[in-house]
């Protein structure tokens, strides 16, 4: 060390007692295993979206003015554009590096929602929201709504004809919603669609409103994972009260910034050379114009795929109208979302599981939490392949009507068959004894009282952690 | 040092390892060999690095930039990677967890801590407290009231479009469609005159074939010659402009959801998730030839609303 930071690090610590603080967090102690780097993964495409993102906004024009385009993509000269689409048109083409950043932005923002997603299936299905992380699982699903919140409205800024349709279809879709629909949809874009504030607005929920609860959101879920420490898979030594994995310095930390730099780099890489959203082959948006086919970001497919699906009711009830539109854009997300936020207490209902648990489950030791989340995942597979279906029929050479009848089909029978194979599956590896999770813990020798010996697995007999053998103290 | 000695109290660990002094400084040759990766790697990200200011200065390439990004991250994450798995002297660790609750003692402390001073009027249910909490409540919904200037009233609004009786139907650069315009088979996107590209009033203007369409007669009196139909374009599902027309079937197609509407039976749904048929457009002609709408749409057009079959 320098002496011009010895003498700083000392100057901090006399005032803040940095020293004994960052000692405790450079030895604080995260259990080892593949799974536990998905949420760093969407932690890192958050970074790269922050960059990213301050870059795009200092170039952005939230405005629907009509403006004559002039730059030099030439298809669209003298086209009348909205100053909002004309600014994504000069950061594509005008901006040094702009486009880079545009996709890279545009890449990041899909891996992030994926990222998410597959980090919520790991601690779904390892039961890692179990009690004292039901808080934490409710934080988590805070954050993947304002996740595809974030998406959907920067998805709509550049003011295409895409993701104009999009929003028009998001319009429709609050407008279903029972009683105050008129209103909220009103007060949301301003007026009838198209209003002209919708692009203003998008624009203060993109970069500030929600990123501000984000990222406050995060530094909770973090708090929060520190504070009670990470879950563990069952294993030699490993027990409901301790963690046993590596120190945050150094090797967790070199790992870390291993996976931050191997993120950023794919992002890089796709945004560099997988086109992403060519707003110019779009062109800009016009309501009485449509694209065809016509599909959204992935994560906003399922909600695309079950309006597709949809049966054709609408009911009037004394008067008063309920949209077909109701069904699969606002009542199905609404329980599929509410059951998915509620679960940690729903499970709590069946299982009547009130004790502690900081050993995670093996997805085929608990056969019905496993089957009902592979079923819940299938029908959002099916809803979003129904999202494809006139790409599908093109591919296939089937007609669009026979695809979306097979798959709505589909979503009354795959989740059921999915939950029962799924549960039989789980059955079978239980029964066998294939236990890839564990390190071989090996046996213990003990003699008995009349002189014989007798063999004691070391292997935890279950995940409560209740029967293994303690790992602390001196060798007997 | 063994395994099991580590899995005793954190100090005692730690102080050991001051004592021991520096790590053996020795490096063995698979860590020789680990040295040199990370130095390739290292020097990777350089490379790539002056090649990135290379690129920029010269004018910019999104391509070769995304390349020279992800190959100048690339190297550094791989030399941290290497380094984490062979350079380092990590060992696995244990960590005792602690107790988070305060028990019941605790939370009672909380709960004198809290009450204790704070007087005789928050003790007890006082009137000052339900007015504080009244006061609360006022101050609270005074302060939501700017939301409502987010938007108009919905009012009528969403019943009604520019079309009026009278409206010469215009095409969307403004210029005014005479009967016959349109060939047989064909469509146009048409609006009000002065309301061209206007989103709610956009209509289709079909021309069918002759004894083509099959509607009860108060319709068929604002379809000119029997062959003029117009129906709304903003499809009644979730509001998509209505874009494809198939003429040998007689049947719009929306993109968007593939809802799909019969154009010879009033435009009623015969596939998909639509609900409701295209209202259609009373039409007539003018002395001029022109076509002129007979009033507005009988319907409200586009997505269902909760109040759209009330009081219009």
């Amino acid at each position: 060390m320098s002496t011009v930071t010895e003498r700083s690090f000392k100057y901090l610590d006399e005032r803040l007692g940095t020293a004994s603080l960052a000692r405790t967090a450079l030895r604080k102690v995260f259990p080892d295993h593949w799974s536990f780097l998905l949420g760093e993964i969407a932690l890192f495409s958050l970074v790269v979206l922050i960059f990213t993102g301050v870059f795009l906004t200092f170039f952005y024009t939230p405005s629907v003015q009509e403006v004559v385009y002039d730059g030099p993509y030439e298809p669209l000269r003298g086209a009348h554009v909205t100053a909002a689409y004309d600014s994504v048109m000069r950061i594509s083409f005008e901006v040094r590096a702009g486009l880079l950043m545009r996709q890279t932005h545009h890449w990041a923002a899909l891996v992030f929602v994926a990222a998410i997603v597959i980090h919520l299936c790991r601690v779904f299905f390892t039961g890692a929201f179990r009690r004292p992380r039901e808080v934490n699982w409710l934080v988590g699903v805070l954050l993947l709504f304002l996740a595809l919140g974030e998406g959907f409205t920067g998805y709509s800024l550049p003011d295409d004809l895409l993701s104009g349709i999009g929003l028009r279809i998001f319009y429709a879709v609050t407008l279903a919603i029972p009683v105050v629909g008129t209103w909220v949809t009103y007060l949301l874009f301003g007026g009838e669609f198209p209003a002209p504030d919708i692009i203003s607005r998008l624009f203060v929920f993109h970069v500030m409103l929600l990123p501000a609860l984000l990222l406050a959101l995060v530094g909770v879920h973090l708090a929060i994972l520190v504070l009670q420490k990470h879950t563990q898979f069952a294993g030699h030594g490993r027990t409901e009260r301790n963690v046993v994995g590596k120190r945050l310095w150094p090797e967790q930390t070199f790992k870390s910034l291993s996976l931050l730099l191997f993120t950023t780099a794919v992002l890089a890489l796709l945004g560099g050379l997988a086109q992403i959203n060519p707003v110019w082959q779009y062109g800009p948006f016009e309501p009485f114009n449509v694209t065809s086919p016509a599909q959204p970001d992935w994560y906003i497919g399922f909600l695309d795929g079950a309006l597709r699906l949809g049966p054709p009711w609408d009911l009037t009830l004394f008067g008063f109208t309920i949209s077909e539109v109701f069904w699969p854009a606002v009542l199905f997300p609404g329980i599929a979302f509410g059951i998915l936020t509620l679960w940690p207490w729903i499970e709590r209902r069946f299982t009547k599981d009130r004790a502690e648990h900081h050993i995670l489950d093996r997805p085929r030791d608990t056969p019905v939490r496993t089957g009902i989340g592979a079923a819940g995942l299938m029908v959002f597979f099916i809803m979003f392949l129904e999202g494809g279906n006139d790409i599908f029929g093109v591919l296939l050479n089937v007609s669009v009507e026979t695809i979306t009848r097979i798959l709505q089909w589909g979503l009354v029978i795959a989740p059921i068959v999915t939950f029962l194979a799924t549960y039989w599956i789980c059955k079978g590896l239980s029964r066998s004894r294939l236990r890839p999770a564990q390190i071989n813990a090996g046996v213990r020798l003990s003699r008995t009282a009349d002189g014989g010996y007798e063999t004691v697995s070391l292997e935890p007999a279950s995940s409560d952690g209740e029967r293994e053998p303690t790992p602390t103290g001196p060798p007997h | 040092m063994t395994d099991s000695d580590q899995q005793g109290s954190e100090r005692v660990d730690v102080d050991r390892q001051t004592e021991q002094g520096p790590a053996n400084t020795e490096l063995t040759g698979s860590q020789r060999r680990a040295e040199r990766r990370t130095a390739i790697a290292l020097a990777v990200t350089v490379l790539a690095g002056i090649g990135l200011f290379v690129v920029y200065f010269s004018g910019g390439q999104t391509q070769v930039e995304g390349v020279l990004f992800a190959v100048a991250l690339g190297g550094l994450g791989v030399a941290l990677g290497i380094w984490a798995n062979h350079l380092l002297d990590a060992r696995e660790v244990v960590e005792e967890r602690h107790e988070l609750s305060s028990g019941a003692a605790g939370r009672e402390a909380f709960g004198d801590a809290l009450t204790e001073e704070v007087g005789p009027v928050l003790g007890r249910r006082s009137m000052l407290l339900k007015l504080l909490a009244g006061a609360g409540g006022a101050l609270g919904l005074a302060l939501l009231l700017p939301v409502l200037s987010l938007g108009p009233a919905p009012g009528d609004t969403l019943k009604v479009t520019p079309w009026r009786r009278g409206s010469r139907v215009v095409d969307e650069e403004g210029e005014p469609v005479a009967l016959d315009q349109v060939p047989e088979d064909g469509f146009l996107t048409v609006f009000p005159e002065g309301h061209e590209g206007a989103s709610d009033a956009q209509t289709l203007l079909i021309h069918v074939r002759p004894g083509s369409l099959k509607l009860p007669p108060e319709k068929m009196a604002g379809v000119p010659e029997g062959t003029h139909v117009a129906y709304s374009k903003i499809c009644t599902h979730a509001g998509c402009p209505v874009g494809l027309y198939r003429a040998e079937s007689q049947s719009l197609i929306c993109p968007c959801h593939q809802s799909q509407f019969d154009v010879s039976d009033g435009a009623k749904p015969f596939f998909g998730p639509a609900a409701r048929p295209l209202p259609q457009l009373p039409l007539g002609v003018d002395s001029d030839g022109i076509l002129v709408a007979q009033g507005d749409f009988p319907e409200p057009v586009g997505p269902a609303f909760w109040d759209m079959n009330r009081g219009r």
